[in-house]
């Protein structure tokens, strides 16, 4: 996919190759501490769901630590999902081809590019859910239990909103989730559709439209999942509505390809036979799901083959369309054609199996989900389910026949064995080259070009930005049905053409991102045990702390160069340099982390009764005047950060690094002052709290070290980034150029204005 | 910006964060906490909007910067909002 997409929009690599290189490692490590959880006792064992407060040690059998191995793996699979997002944005936003506007790029481009912007958000409040859960496990914080010592069993009215917190926090992840599988699949159908129609979409614009719509509108629509729990009626009613609202965008896309298929002539090749059937299982999964989003049916229908029926036709019928882009794509991925006839052979079997698999739970809706009793007449439509499984389950093995066969006997595909595919993709060989294109990629002229690297010195000597045409491009997945070899059959390759602008393509060989992962996987699952105290984990999170913290300094001092598009079309972030969009994408998903922590505050507090909170649960020795100082610290260590840009602007070394030596010291002053902040209220001995103020004590200090303790983390990491640039620029670095300091500066910024929040939230008010 | 408007955004800050402490030390917190609840998270937002838009130079850079930023802070301000409603 994210080799298909780059081809799309004419990019020849991401943005960032090496936190691609890192984003796989990490995904790779945190599968693998996964499958080393089985061997710790036990895995976690609570379904995907997670429900608190099952999730958590006091509710676990055994010392659970395979359960906090898996927390913890998880925490690493979306930080690679993250980075992953990150980079799949910044590349589509900073290296299109020149003249591909977004409103251009191919539809499947488009559902990837919505699909990570769903990524982007839903992961990092996934990312809190997770991080909350795993302090739990390590560190004793008492968010999603009822008990306060992990031993005894408290009761709720310790903390009232445990467990609907987890639910909270998950389905807000967990419904984008959802769109996150689907859209690719969504975009493969309707870029299927368009090739074997030999037509555009019809309404292709309000096709895009509903597609962002759906986009926005998954993010609230995440508590019809929770129409069972104690939530109240009128949040369930407006849920119900916006769980309804999100249908009307999916119907006009479902009219569009209709229309389209109306509109074109079909030709029913198997890529487009399962696009079609893929459609056809999507309509009836569609309308199975508008009865689930209906409070009254839900409460009959929960916990049903009703939801296993609908959630099926949906997702595999994703899938579905995924296995005809797999087909489609399939001579571009290998250069040989399948064999037609089988593919046919297994659309056939594969939809005659899936209706007869999944339609009778339809039928059998009474039958309770995951309990293997169920009454007795409706015995009839079970057996036939059975039998639709095993067809389904056969079909596909034609289809590995089929594609591992044709890998030797397949026909030659050439570049484009479709006759309609108008996208960038099939202009290139099959499969394509590592660098992608013979030249670089350009629309200005209305349809796909490659310059080589005279045409692009030619148009780069003129003054920056100003050589890009952004008007001059034409829809480019095909305005019209066009034979895409016709169009760029002028595009020779030239020698070296792939180089652009003489750089070379950069090299993705470092070994750094691989030891940061290694690293990562030891110390997570040293953290796995460290409340056992036994030695061998607390080592293992120490060697494995310090082995990450260590090559991570030895990536940042790695040189490494992979240079930006020399003509590219970068609507709507022209002006924002690679580096300056990644770090703000980042923070934008930042925002949502610590929206995740300091809504979660918000909730148990609400749970609790806000105003008893203050009262009952935080001592008196937690007084004002330390956050205060902190953001004093804060604001002018922010304010010396700009002071630094400015000196740098000018040349002034000595200003430069005072400045940034400044902003580290006011950084350490805000650690040590919250040091002894904290060591005070851990060590009071009040009446209320004899025992000291810590970790554990109640949901009130869970929430604030916690809280504060994630911004500490934040200051840290920031810390070592300005120790590092204070070095520099003491040795001359920046003079002239401020733009390290500038996105240095927006990371260390954001966590002043978070700041700016915890103060009043958990000093004053 | 030159450094005597960043100056200025600096004392801005500054006696904004003092007036917040301010809020509590005389009281208002304990006597009208509604009141006292809103200035303070009033003045943290502007604070915030003013650092955002001056030292991370958003008021600078194209709009769809603070687009993508302000996508956040709404998402995260719907799953607050909705959230505690839920349970009221
Ligand atoms: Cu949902």
């Amino acid at each position: 996919m994210p080799t298909t997409s780059s081809l799309q929009i004419g990019a020849d690599d991401l943005a960032f190759p090496r936190l691609n290189a890192l984003s796989y490692w990490l995904y790779l490590f945190s599968g693998i501490l996964v499958g080393v959880s089985f061997f710790q006792g036990s895995t976690f064992a609570g379904g995907w769901t997670m429900y608190a407060p099952l999730n958590t040690p006091a509710y676990i059998p055994g010392e659970g630590l395979g359960a906090t191995s898996v927390v913890l793996a998880l925490i690493m699979f979306t930080a690679a999902v993250t980075m992953g997002s990150v980079n799949f944005l910044t590349t589509m936003y900073r290296m299109r081809a020149e003249g591909l506007r977004m409103r251009d790029i191919p539809i499947f481009s488009l559902s990837i590019n919505l699909t990570v912007w769903m990524m982007l958000f839903a992961f990092a409040a996934l990312l809190a859910a997770l991080m909350i859960l795993a302090s739990d496990h390590v560190i004793g914080t008492t968010y999603f239990q009822f008990a306060n010592d992990g031993s005894t069993l408290g009761t709720s009215a310790e903390n009232p909103g445990a467990s609907l917190l987890w639910a909270h926090l998950f389905w807000f992840f967990g419904h984008p989730e959802v769109y996150i599988v689907f859209f690719p699949a969504l975009g493969a159908m309707a870029e299927i559709f368009q090739t074997f129609t030999g037509r555009r979409l019809v309404g292709r614009k309000w096709f895009i439209i509903s597609m962002v719509l759906v986009a926005i509108q998954s993010f609230i629509v995440w508590m019809h999942h929770m129409f069972l729990t104690g939530i109240n009626l009128p949040i369930k009613t407006i849920f119900m509505a916006t769980t309804i609202g999100i249908s009307l965008p999916f119907d006009l896309m479902v009219f569009s390809l209709i229309y389209t298929m109306a509109k074109g002539r079909v030709r029913f090749k198997t890529p487009f036979l399962f696009s079609l059937g893929a459609l056809l299982l999507f309509i009836l999964g569609g309308i199975t799901g508008v009865f689930l989003g209906a409070i009254v049916l839900d409460y009959q229908f929960r916990g049903t083959y009703w939801v296993v029926a609908h959630f099926h036709y949906v997702m595999f019928g994703g899938a579905t369309a995924l296995i005809g882009g797999l087909y489609y794509w399939y001579p571009k991925m290998t250069g040989k054609m399948y064999d037609e006839f089988l593919g046919k052979v297994h659309f056939a079997t594969f939809f005659v199996g899936f209706n007869l698999l999944y339609f009778p739970m339809f039928i059998a809706w009474e039958t309770p989900r995951r309990v293997f009793e169920y009454p007795a007449d409706l015995q009839i439509w079970h057996n036939l389910s059975t039998v639709g499984g095993f067809i389904l389950g056969a079909s596909m093995l034609v289809m590995f026949y089929n594609l591992f066969v044709s890998i030797w006997r397949g026909e030659d595909a050439g570049e484009s064995p479709w006759k309609y595919a108008s996208t960038a993709e099939w202009a290139v060989g099959s499969p394509p080259k590592l660098e992608n294109f013979p030249g670089l990629p350009s629309y200005a002229s209305g349809s796909l070009e490659f310059l080589d690297d005279e045409e692009v010195a030619e148009r780069t000597g003129k003054p920056p930005g100003a050589g890009v045409a952004a008007d001059g491009g034409t829809a480019s997945d095909g305005g019209t049905a066009r034979n895409i070899r016709a169009v760029t059959a002028p595009a020779t390759p030239t020698a070296a053409a792939h180089e652009t602008g003489g750089e070379g393509h950069a090299s993705h060989a470092s070994f750094w991102p691989f030891l940061v992962s290694l690293g990562g996987f030891i110390a997570f699952l040293g953290l796995s045990g460290v409340r056992t105290g036994s030695p061998v984990y607390v080592g293992m999170a120490a060697v494995g702390g310090l082995a990450t913290v260590g090559s991570l300094v030895g990536m940042t001092r790695e040189s490494f160069h992979a240079p930006e598009m020399a003509i590219a079309e970068r609507w709507p972030f022209e002006g924002v340099e690679k580096m300056k969009l990644g770090m703000w994408t980042f923070l934008a998903s930042d925002v949502v982390l610590f929206g995740g922590f300091i809504g979660s505050y918000a909730f148990v507090r609400v749970a609790y009764g806000w105003s008893d909170w203050h009262h009952d649960l935080i001592p008196a020795e937690h007084v004002t005047m330390p956050g205060l100082i902190n953001t004093y610290l804060l604001l002018t260590s922010s304010f010396l950060v700009v002071l630094a840009m400015v000196a740098a602007k000018r040349e002034w070394r000595g200003a430069t690094t005072a400045s940034l030596a400044g902003t580290f010291a006011l950084g350490v002053g805000f650690l040590v002052n919250k040091g002894i902040e904290w060591n005070h209220l851990f060590h009071i001995h009040s009446e209320m709290f004899p025992n000291g103020w810590t970790l554990s004590t109640n949901i009130g200090s869970s929430t604030f070290y916690l809280t504060t303790g994630l911004h500490g983390a934040h200051v840290v990491v920031g810390l070592v980034i300005c120790g590092y640039m204070t070095i520099r620029a003491w040795n001359g670095a920046y003079q002239g150029d401020d733009k390290p300091i500038e996105y240095f500066g927006l990371y260390w910024h954001f966590v002043d204005i978070v700041w700016l929040f915890l103060f009043p939230l958990f000093y004053i008010l | 910006m030159d450094w005597k408007g960043y100056t200025l955004i600096y004392v801005v800050l500054f006696v904004f964060a003092t007036i917040q402490a301010v809020v509590e030390f005389v009281g208002l917190v304990d006597s009208a906490y509604w009141l006292a609840f809103g200035i303070i998270m009033v003045l943290s937002v502007v604070k915030a909007v003013g650092v955002a838009a001056y030292y991370q130079h958003l008021i600078s850079e194209p709009r769809s910067v603070t687009y993508m930023i302000l996508g956040g802070t709404l998402g995260a301000i719907a799953l607050t909002g909705a959230a505690a409603y839920s349970i009221v």
